[in-house]
């Protein structure tokens, strides 16, 4: 096993278990700890595919931004803990039926067909041609992403505005 | 590491994530499935870029997360309204629809 | 069209006229007495058109039709007339009776309110035209409409007057018991068209008599027709309403229930004849059943004690004969006999009916020595009942030994002895009436009159048991001075006319053999040398036990009585057969109703109800699926994207 191959794996793990810690754990600001281990194992991943543009911007975004946001989120309400687990998940059996037979399906059609074992060649510096085709195929989307950006910032002030 | 293997990557992590979307019973736990599964989206965009060569799906994928960022924003001070009006994040109370 | 067309059809609209005329205007109708002698007149030329039309029509056939309902090209119906040998002689005696009878009733309805008058002759004007429809039918479409016609105006007719209720429930008892027969035609006439696939009877013969017609299955259809016959002349058992319909006034009862309506059955079997004759099993049900309804009707008519009612069942029992000679497969010898008994047994009713205007009863107990009194009356109704017996000289002693030859002919002796036992019967329950009601010394009791004589011991025999006489059938009557006289000369004309016709058949047939004006030229059997003697003789032999009975007191009627005495109890209960019907009518047929009402109610509509009552509880239940809550719908998303896969992956 080359290592890749063990990066990967190791990745995987990461990712699986604290996904599974994600959903599972009884006490709410462990999940979101474990949420931000998690996103941290998809940077890895990003990083494997050679992807460190994407990896940099996963790091700052989700694991920095999206987790803070969570937490300040949890202090202003209540309920973290729950002695059983029945206390903060409802309808187990049955959520995990459907979500094993989902993964089964979504995987069995992965593996349907022999798909790319090889990477395709692609450029070295992948920032500098992300960065090029952002500008000039797709600054329209660009631009409208900062559009919504905008609403949505508009949005979350107003929400959490003080009552008056 | 072929293609199949960060898309059975991706598969599991986002069943996992739909597993808490149901079963959550905090709405905060449900929004941290969805980060779940948007993340698994994410793998799988980028997985198909590297393995084809084009680099677009890199492109989505960054477009992808800042969405993802505003809608956590927005759900989450939405989660903090309801707390406000209604004293309660739990999902099971918000059934005002109910039929 | 041939002149015998023409005229027939001149005869059928004149009484169409005469009825739309008087039902459409009511002020004329109201009338009374010119809205009848109007009706009269239309039933005199109608009768003149069906004397020349009889004249031309001897020996040829005209068919007069237009088409009625086109069909893909070909005709599915016409409607008009055919007039041959056979229709044109039943015609002139329909318009003869239905002229008379017309005649008659303005002296027998003489004191009816106007307005009542003029319905009575609306009723007779359309009786007329339905009747004569049936006659001159050229298809069965035609004769069945025309059938129900006339099955409505004797409903019409017998409840006359409508305020009495035994008369209203004799209409409808007449109404139902034809229908049941009616729909036996109905169900028939549809079957055999969708045999022959036409209903014209001209083009049926020419495919029966070619051999064309399938025979297998045909006996059904000839028994369907058959039991719409059975209806209409009162066969057993469907002969029930007959005695009752003597509710109606006397002409009625002389027009229909003696020469019209009761023959049309027998007229329809002779103009299916060429059909039934393929079909002998059923012909021989219609000869045993003839003759046992002769011989029942015989019987019951012995012990009668109400005129009229010994002239119903005399009807019945004399349309049992012309059945018999029909299921003997000789139709011709029954018509000849049908000819002559429409006008003796009209005359007999219409003599009747001049008794009861003078006596005011129909009780044969409250009458008696009336020859004194009523002499013409006496004369006519004698030369009726010796018609009716058969005696040589008078009109129907040929026609009667055409039928007991026909009978003994084809073979049914079974058959031929009963009818020779009600030859016996017929003259003796005849007899027993003309020497009650015109001779002795009876009839002291409500009338009142005197007679010379003294007053004879009480008529046993005759008692209470039979069914109740009325007195309301005279027709208002003079003062009653009770004293019992010969009608007006607009009764007695119609009287003496038939009594001079009947005569007159009586003589041409002794002179000229029994060579009838249509059928076979010769005689299509021959009778057997002993038959003449051995009827005339039976006849004589029950006009001498009458006379013994009745007149010489001979033998004691009593005892005669007695000697019969079962026999007796069970015909003063009509042999049960009124409570047979009632019975099942009220509890079999209410019953059945019953259950269906029962069916309806829980278990069609209840099937309903559970539909229903499953919608709700299922909609209720359903309900409970909207939760209210984003997380299982999400839940219900991610089970249908489960299924979705899952299909995709094993289709």
């Amino acid at each position: 096993m080359n290592g890749e191959a063990l990066a990967f794996w190791a990745l995987a793990t990461v990712l699986v278990g604290s996904a599974l810690a994600v959903v599972l754990t009884k006490n709410l600001f462990h999940a979101v700890l474990w949420l931000a281990l998690g996103l941290t194992g998809t940077a890895g991943v990003f990083l494997l595919l050679d992807a460190e543009f994407l990896a940099a911007v996963q790091l700052l975004l989700y694991a920095g931004g999206i987790v803070t946001i969570v937490v300040f989120a949890i202090v202003v309400t209540e309920r973290l803990v729950g002695e059983r687990l029945s206390q903060t998940s409802r309808h187990l059996t049955a959520g995990a039926v459907v979500s094993i037979a989902l993964a089964w399906a979504l995987v069995s059609a992965v593996w349907q067909r022999p798909l790319a074992i090889v990477r395709a060649p692609m450029a070295e510096d992948l920032t500098q041609i992300i960065g090029d085709t952002v500008q000039t195929r797709f600054v329209l989307p660009f631009e409208l992403l900062a559009l919504l950006m905008l609403a949505g910032l508009m949005g979350a002030i107003y929400f959490a505005r003080p009552e008056d | 590491m072929g293609l199949q293997a960060y898309l059975t990557l991706a598969a599991v992590v986002f069943c996992i994530g739909l597993f808490g979307v149901i079963t959550r019973r905090n709405t905060i736990g449900i929004l941290l499935g969805i980060e779940l599964m948007l993340n698994s989206v994410n793998i799988n965009l980028v997985a198909f870029s590297r393995f084809s060569g084009d680099v677009t799906g890199m492109i989505f994928t960054v477009f992808t997360i800042c969405i993802t960022v505003t809608e956590a924003a927005l759900g989450l001070a939405i989660v903090i309204l309801l707390f406000r009006i209604r004293r309660t994040v739990i999902a099971d109370h918000l059934d005002l629809l109910k039929g | 069209m041939t002149d015998a067309g023409l005229h027939t059809l001149i005869a059928l609209l004149l009484h169409a006229l005469s009825f739309l005329v008087l039902a459409v205007v009511f002020p004329f109708r109201r009338l009374g007495r010119p809205a009848a002698w109007f009706s009269i007149l239309c039933a005199a030329g109608s009768l003149v058109a069906a004397g020349i039309a009889w004249n031309h029509g001897v020996g040829t056939v005209s068919r007069v039709v237009w088409t009625w309902l086109p069909s893909g090209g070909q005709t599915l119906a016409t409607v008009g007339v055919l007039a041959d040998g056979e229709s044109t002689i039943m015609l002139v005696l329909v318009a003869l009776i239905a002229f008379l009878v017309q005649l008659y009733s303005i002296g027998y309805l003489s004191e009816e309110p106007p307005a009542s008058l003029g319905r009575y002759y609306a009723y007779q004007a359309l009786f007329a035209f339905s009747m004569m429809g049936v006659v001159l039918a050229p298809n069965l479409l035609q004769l069945f409409i025309c059938w129900e016609l006339v099955g409505l105006c004797s409903y019409l007719l017998i409840g006359y007057w409508y305020y009495k209720p035994e008369a209203a429930r004799a209409a409808v008892k007449a109404f139902w018991t034809t229908k049941a027969g009616d729909v036996g035609l109905a169900i028939g006439i549809v079957m055999l068209w969708r045999q022959a696939g036409t209903f014209d009877l001209t083009e049926m013969r020419v495919l029966v008599e070619s051999g064309a017609l399938p025979v297998a299955g045909l006996s059904i259809i000839t028994f369907c027709i058959y039991l719409g016959a059975m209806g209409k002349s009162a066969q057993f058992p469907l002969h029930v309403w007959l005695p009752d319909a003597m509710e109606g006034p006397t002409p009625v009862s002389a027009l229909i229930h003696a020469a019209t309506m009761v023959t049309a059955g027998v007229y329809l079997l002779l103009r299916l004849e060429w059909l039934f004759a393929l079909t002998p099993d059923v012909l021989v049900i219609v000869a045993w059943i003839g003759a046992f309804t002769a011989l029942l009707a015989a019987v019951l008519a012995c012990a009668q004690d109400d005129i009229k009612r010994v002239l119903a069942y005399s009807t019945v029992s004399q349309l049992g004969y012309m059945m018999t000679a029909i299921g003997a497969g000789f139709a011709t010898a029954g018509f000849f006999h049908l000819l002559t008994h429409g006008i003796f047994k009209a005359l007999l009713f219409l003599g009747a009916g001049a008794v009861i205007h003078a006596v005011h009863s129909n009780d044969l107990q409250h009458m008696g020595g009336l020859a004194r009194r009523m002499p013409q009356t006496t004369i006519v109704f004698l030369i009726g009942t010796l018609s009716l017996a058969g005696i040589p000289l008078f009109g129907g002693f040929l026609s009667k030994e055409e039928i007991l030859g026909a009978v003994w002919a084809g073979g049914l002796v079974g058959p031929f002895a009963l009818l020779m036992l009600v030859a016996f019967l017929t003259a003796f329950y005849m007899f027993r009436v003309v020497f009650l009601a015109f001779f002795g010394t009876r009839g002291l009791k409500a009338s009142g009159y005197q007679t010379t004589g003294s007053g004879g011991p009480a008529l046993a025999g005759s008692t209470a048991g039979s069914t109740a006489p009325h007195s309301h059938d005279v027709g208002g009557g003079h003062d009653h001075s009770h004293v019992p006289h010969d009608p007006p000369i607009s009764m007695s004309l119609p009287l003496w006319l038939l009594a001079l016709a009947s005569v007159a058949i009586g003589l041409y047939f002794m002179v000229a053999g029994p060579a009838l004006p249509f059928g076979p030229a010769e005689p299509e059997f021959e009778a057997p040398g002993w038959l003449m003697p051995a009827a005339v003789g039976v006849a004589v032999a029950g006009i001498l036990l009458a006379w013994l009975t009745y007149q010489q007191r001979t033998i004691n009627a009593a005892s005669l009585a007695a000697a019969f005495g079962p026999i007796r109890h069970a015909a003063l209960r009509k042999f049960w057969l009124d409570d047979l019907f009632e019975g099942l009518y009220g509890r079999v047929l209410l019953a059945f109703s019953r259950l269906i009402g029962w069916i309806d109610r829980y278990i069609v509509d209840g099937v309903l109800n559970v539909v229903s009552a499953w919608t709700l509880t299922s909609g209720d239940d359903l309900r409970t699926m909207q939760s209210g809550r984003a997380q299982d719908y999400v839940y219900g998303v991610a089970v249908g994207l489960v299924v979705v896969l899952i299909w995709v992956r094993l289709g």
